[in-house]
Parts: structure tokens; sequence; C-alpha cells
């Protein structure tokens, strides 16, 4: 078994030593990815085989490229391991997702309407249940606060369960910015409502109440 | 008096049936205020995540306390469903007894 220096040293030589470094790998990747991807993609299905096969090809090409951002902080296995499991589940997305029309999501940009905006209607006194104020009020701030496309996302992922990955593909953008840019508006949400003097969890509890 | 009492919730009860729609958030809604409880000022992104999973899940079959020294790592993968499904995949393989 090769230590971590081992591995690196073998996969950047040439001939030999680095085919069968190769191979190992290989082989150690076929025996792993079947446990890592059995809950998204049933041993069943008659393309199981050959979709370990192609995950192994692409996570060994994808290795190579990426020997020198290996920072030996984990076993060299494991961090192969953990770029083969991006290569699978992000295939298992697109396919999954590639022929689900998600239509609100590839509008183009520059139709992406601003917030909407709500002419001010306070809570009406006399209302017999505060609750509904409440409710109507942080609807009024989602949708003064989110643009049109930002909903559209945020209903994809919670609702559809449409994965991140593919959210951002259909947008035009990937993930780890898609990420961020909801993280800001959440950000913007949350520093809304406290504003307003309502916080996410006391509405929860408010809700969930009987 | 309980009577009293016993009328004034069947009226309440039936304001509360007559206005539920619009007395209960709707699903979104209710995943929205989900994720706003978790959401905090400062969180790391996808990319960030991924370059630490290796470690991150070796330190957790080590029985780290993650959450200790690495809590933005799992906040993260409490947020993102993608990453976390790869952490999942990453510890499945390392792990097979893990299901």
């Amino acid at each position: 078994m090769r230590d971590n220096d081992t591995w690196l040293r073998d996969l950047r030589a040439s001939g030999e030593q680095r085919d069968a470094a190769l191979a190992d790998l290989h082989a150690l990747l076929l025996r792993a990815l079947p446990q890592g991807v059995s809950k998204w993609l049933s041993p069943e299905n008659p393309q199981f085989e050959s979709f370990i096969e192609d995950t192994a090809q692409e996570t060994l090409l994808r290795v190579l490229d990426g020997l020198d951002s290996f920072e030996g902080r984990s076993q060299f296995t494991t961090w192969a391991y953990k770029i083969a499991a991006r290569v699978a589940l992000n295939e298992l997305r697109r396919r999954r997702w590639r022929d689900v029309s998600l239509d609100r999501l590839e509008e183009e940009e520059a139709n992406d309407s601003a917030p909407r905006q709500f002419a001010s209607s306070d809570p009406s006194p006399e209302s017999v249940i505060e609750r509904g104020d409440i409710l109507q009020r942080v609807q009024q701030i989602l949708a003064e606060e989110l643009t049109e496309r930002q909903r559209a996302a945020m209903h994809a992922i919670h609702m559809q369960d449409v994965p991140m990955e593919e959210v951002a593909r259909r947008m035009g953008t990937n993930r780890n910015a898609l990420y961020k840019l909801l993280h800001d508006a959440r950000l913007r949400l949350k520093h809304r409502l406290a504003r307003e003097g309502l916080s996410p969890k006391e509405l929860l509890e408010m809700f969930a109440q009987e | 008096m309980p009577t009293n009492n016993k009328m004034m919730k069947s009226i309440f009860d039936w304001f509360r049936r007559r206005f539920k729609k619009w007395y209960q958030p709707d699903p979104m809604m209710q995943k929205m205020l989900q994720s706003l409880a978790m959401t905090e000022e400062h969180e790391i992104s996808c990319d960030d995540v991924f370059a630490v999973l290796d470690q991150f899940v070796e330190a957790v079959l080590r029985g780290e306390n993650v959450l200790l020294f690495m809590p933005l790592v799992r906040q993260h993968l409490d947020m993102c469903p993608d990453c976390r499904e790869e952490y999942e995949s990453l510890l499945r393989m390392l792990q097979p007894a893990f299901t």
C-alpha cells in the first residue's frame, strides 16, 4: 500500500511506474464507487457497471490534472474518492434532470424582474387573527426583497428538490456562485425581518402552534 | 365560565378553519423560514467545503468532534443538499458499513 508521497511520486513518474499506480487507483475506485453511489443509482440498473467504469476513468483524469492541489491533509485515496463522489453525483444529477423543464430558471437575466413593490398595507388592528397579519407581512417582505430568479431558484431547490448544481447550470452560473447568491439573499431577508422585529425561529414556533 | 370558554373555542376554531389558508404559511414559506433560521452571517462556499471534505470525513470517521473544529463545514452541509450528498457518498466509500 502506497503512502501519500509514493502515490504522488508514482503518478508523476512516467512509463510503467505511472501505469501501475494508475491501475491500482483504478482498481480501488472500482471497489469503492459502487458503495458510494448505490443510494442514488441502483446496482440493479443495467447501466450501473458502465457508470462505475466511466466515473472511475473520469476521476483518474481529474486526479492527474489536480495532483498539484493535493495538500496531503488526508489520505491520498480519500482525496481521490472525494473527486470520484463529485464526478459521480454530478453526472447522476445531470441525467436525472436533463429532460425536466424548469422554465422560470432559464429566463434571460435581462428579464429578471426587480423585486415586486407592494403598496404599504399596515396590518389592520381589528384583524381577528394576528398570525394572518404577520404572515401577510412576511409574504410582502419575501416579495420585496427577492428577485424573480432568486425566488425561482429557491423554489426549485426547496420545493422540487432540484440539485443546486442543476439550478446553477440552468441559470448559466456555477454551484459555488449560486450558493453565494442565495446566502446573500437569505442574509438580506433575515436582516429585513430583524428590522421589522421578526425572527425566523419565533415565526416558525408561532406557526407551529396549534 | 366553562360553557363560555367552550363557546369561544368553537367560534375561534370556526375562524381558524375559515381563514386557514392565509393563517398558515405555505410549504415554500415554511422552508424559507427554516433556512433563514439556520442562516449565519458568515458561511463558507461549496468550493471551500470541497477543498477540506476529505479531511473532514476522515475526522468524522476518527470520531473527532467536527462541530468544534470545523463548525463552518458542518453548517454548510446542513444548508447545501449537493455538498451533503457528496459528503455522504464519500463516507460510504470509506466505510462500506455506513448506510
